[in-house]
């Protein structure tokens, strides 16, 4: 009984440390990027040493009513996205660069209605989401090299959590603005706020 | 010597730009109602893709789930539920929820042979004179199209100025067409359809909304029979051209993208003379063309048209889809068209005559019948586009018969019919989405074209052709809705005199080159 007891209380105590330590460990990033106006992405660029699991999701992207929808989807690289499409028209999905290096343009070519297609973005970037019969329709995939990243929500404002503690590289990037990055500390809760420009 | 001048100024009139502007047409208001750009439904426009064939064939909508792509939901006229309640309600419609309005402007840059004044010869007659350098004014023109629902669709277009004066516009296509009536009839999907009001005939290779800066000239060639006195001459004066707007009703069904495609058309007689006048033209011998009158309402002209489409993807599901599916995209598809048409009319005109005792004046009228026949193919494939016409024209020539003492006819007989043979062929490479090079061949040939001009003493062209054109071009896309196009027109020789041996001395060509900047919005 007394064994019984003895080990209940280590459990216990084991358990309060480990949630002290992760505390301690994984802090929070969150801010507003001002300067444009919808939603951006704010996302960790990889820091030197670090490996991170590889993603579990799969997001899909729908072609609807001659639109991308999500128009904005951030995934962390080597992420599988599906591409699907829900109109009754052709549609095509193809981007002429992967963070701004051309030689990373794919075409997806073209698929019927009710059907997906997927692809696997192994390279970190902004991603244009173009298709060549409808030249309006735009979207973007925001390859994040690791899995801390946030959409803001149309004022601004994020927040990335479960970042562990250390020093990163933060950078925010907005549909037709400069990227900007930045250094950040992170230590529990952090905020790290961004200006872009067009 | 009226219809020699007319001849004449056909001729010089060719070389004005004013002339040379097409009546194109895209639909602005389709890119704001459905949010979605130019491109969607034109190559160059107003050429049409594959999807833009589709979109015109289902009345002006998207072939399946329009009502999801509609960006601005239109107004209801009645809620659908009524439907039921008919025929104790008025049955629901829509109308857009925008006015479906569009406006275009486009203007020209000439550059013309000096030889173009050649024609203006001292002491005869005398032509507009034609500036080496000219800027024009072209079209200014409002149209305005779509679906009202109940597959019910509408078009409307009008040149509100045309060449800068602001009353020489008129009204284009202006028509309702009920979309599907098969289905009242339980007969396949789209193949009946009914097109009310005034429209350009079903033809092969749209006029109306030509992507060139100048006409097809078969298209333009009116049937004026030979008058020149030192040739049998004819009692022909047939304006009739197919180019020319129809007024009536038009029954068709198929797809333009795929497959069959027919039209029946049912329209008014309009083979008006140069100014239909009150006064009944006094034949002067034995003939001098007459002339011809607007409408003669006891008869209608029929129109006819059958063509297939072969779409030549292997794989049979992209092959009857609205678009193939390309390795890199939707595109249009691979595909030979064939078809052939057929116009049937009646030419009226009147003459001041006798009845048969000799003495008592009278009205002849001399209903002649003519006909417009021919052939066309159009093969596509990815980005090269060919397609060429073939046309014959034939008109029955009645005569006036003026007997011996008298002065004026008494009746008709028959003369020799006054025909004419033609086409074109043209080729378009899009080098880049936005950059189209063209080169066409035009001809038409008429045997009293030639004799009249030959008569009039100020045109001469190699015998047995009367027209006859090169005309490569080039047309560039600065945005999807403004355009820049460029045509050069390589005429055959002319020559204004003669030598002791009948040859032509001192030929020329009066080559033009025309620029072009058109706007939608």
């Amino acid at each position: 009984m007394k064994h019984d007891l003895v080990v209940k209380h280590s459990l216990a105590l084991a358990a309060l440390v480990m949630m002290v330590v992760a505390t301690s460990q994984a802090g929070t990033i969150s801010g507003k990027v001002s300067g444009v106006s919808g939603e951006s992405a704010v996302y960790v660029e990889v820091a030197a040493g670090k490996t991170f699991p590889a993603s579990t999701q799969q997001p899909v992207i729908d072609q609807k009513g001659l639109m991308f929808q999500p128009h904005i989807t951030v995934v962390q690289q080597g992420t599988t996205v599906e591409f699907l499409n829900s109109d009754s028209v052709a549609h095509n999905v193809f981007w002429p660069s992967v963070g701004g290096n051309k030689k990373l343009t794919h075409n997806l070519g073209t698929w019927p209605k009710g059907d997906k297609r997927p692809f696997k973005f192994d390279n970190p970037g902004a991603v244009p989401l173009l298709c060549n019969v409808h030249p309006e329709m735009s979207g973007y995939v925001i390859v994040s090299p690791t899995p801390y990243f946030a959409l803001t929500d149309k004022s601004g404002e994020y927040k990335i959590e479960n970042v562990p503690d250390g020093s990163y590289t933060v950078t925010a990037w907005h549909e037709g603005a400069k990227s900007q990055s930045k250094p950040v500390a992170v230590a529990g809760d952090t905020k790290a706020d961004f200006t872009l420009s067009k | 010597m009226d219809t020699l001048r007319r001849m004449s100024l056909l001729f010089v009139f060719v070389l004005t730009v004013i002339l040379l502007a097409g009546s194109s047409y895209a639909i602005p208001a389709f890119s704001r109602q459905y949010g979605t750009s130019c491109t969607t439904c034109h190559i160059d426009f107003p050429k049409l893709n594959d999807f833009g064939k589709a979109f015109k064939d289902a009345g002006f909508k998207f072939p399946k789930d329009d009502e999801t792509f509609i960006k601005v939901p239109p107004v209801m006229l009645g809620a659908p539920a009524q439907k039921d309640l008919w025929p104790h309600t008025v049955f629901p419609g829509t109308i857009p929820g925008l006015p479906q309005i569009g406006l275009r402007f486009n203007q020209f840059f000439q550059y013309t042979s000096g030889n173009a004044n050649n024609y203006n010869i001292a002491g005869q007659s005398t032509g507009p004179y034609i500036p080496r350098t000219d800027f024009q004014p072209g079209y200014f023109s409002i149209f305005t199209a779509g679906n009202f629902g109940s597959d019910i669709a509408f078009w409307v277009d009008d040149d509100i100025s045309v060449s800068g004066a602001n009353a020489n516009g008129e009204l284009g296509d202006a028509y309702l067409r009920f979309v599907n009536v098969s289905r009242f009839f339980k007969l396949p999907t789209d193949s009946l359809t009914l097109k009310v009001g005034q429209f350009e005939l079903d033809l092969p290779f749209t006029q109306a909304r030509a992507y060139d800066i100048s006409p097809y000239d078969i298209y333009t060639q009116a049937n004026i029979g030979a008058v020149n006195p030192a040739y049998p001459q004819q009692f022909v004066n047939n304006s009739f051209t197919l180019a020319g707007p129809g007024r009536g009703i038009e029954l068709s069904g198929g797809h333009h993208y795929g497959g069959y495609r027919y039209a029946i058309a049912v329209v008014d007689q309009d083979t008006s003379g140069t100014a239909p006048s009150t006064y009944p033209n006094v034949p002067s011998g034995a003939s001098d063309g007459g002339v011809g009158y607007f409408s003669d309402s006891n008869f209608k002209d029929l129109y006819g048209r059958f063509a297939y489409r072969f779409n030549l993807e292997r794989d049979p599901t992209s092959r009857h889809e609205v678009q193939a599916a390309g390795a890199t995209g939707p595109r249009d598809h691979t595909y030979l068209t064939l078809g052939s048409y057929y116009f049937y009319g009646r030419s009226v005109q009147r003459a001041a005559g006798l009845l048969p005792d000799g003495t008592t004046p009278t009205v002849l009228l001399a209903r002649e019948p003519f006909y417009r026949v021919g052939g066309d193919f159009d093969f596509n494939y990815r980005t090269f586009n060919i397609f060429g016409l073939y046309m014959y024209g034939h008109d029955h020539d009645i005569v006036p018969f003026i007997p011996s003492g008298l002065t004026l006819p008494t009746g008709f007989i028959t003369g020799s019919p006054a025909t004419f043979s033609g086409g074109f062929i043209q080729a378009d490479y899009m080098v880049y989405p936005w950059m189209m090079m063209i080169m066409r061949w035009d001809r038409v040939q008429s045997r009293a074209d030639f004799l009249n001009e030959a008569g009039s003493t100020n045109f001469f062209s190699p015998a047995g052709s009367t027209r006859n054109r090169f005309t490569p071009g080039a047309q560039f896309l600065i945005h999807a809705n403004i355009k820049a196009s460029f045509e050069y027109a390589y005429r055959p020789q002319q020559a204004l005199t003669y030598n002791l041996n009948g040859q032509p001395m001192n030929v020329f060509r009066t080559n033009t080159a025309t620029g072009a900047l058109e706007f939608v919005y």
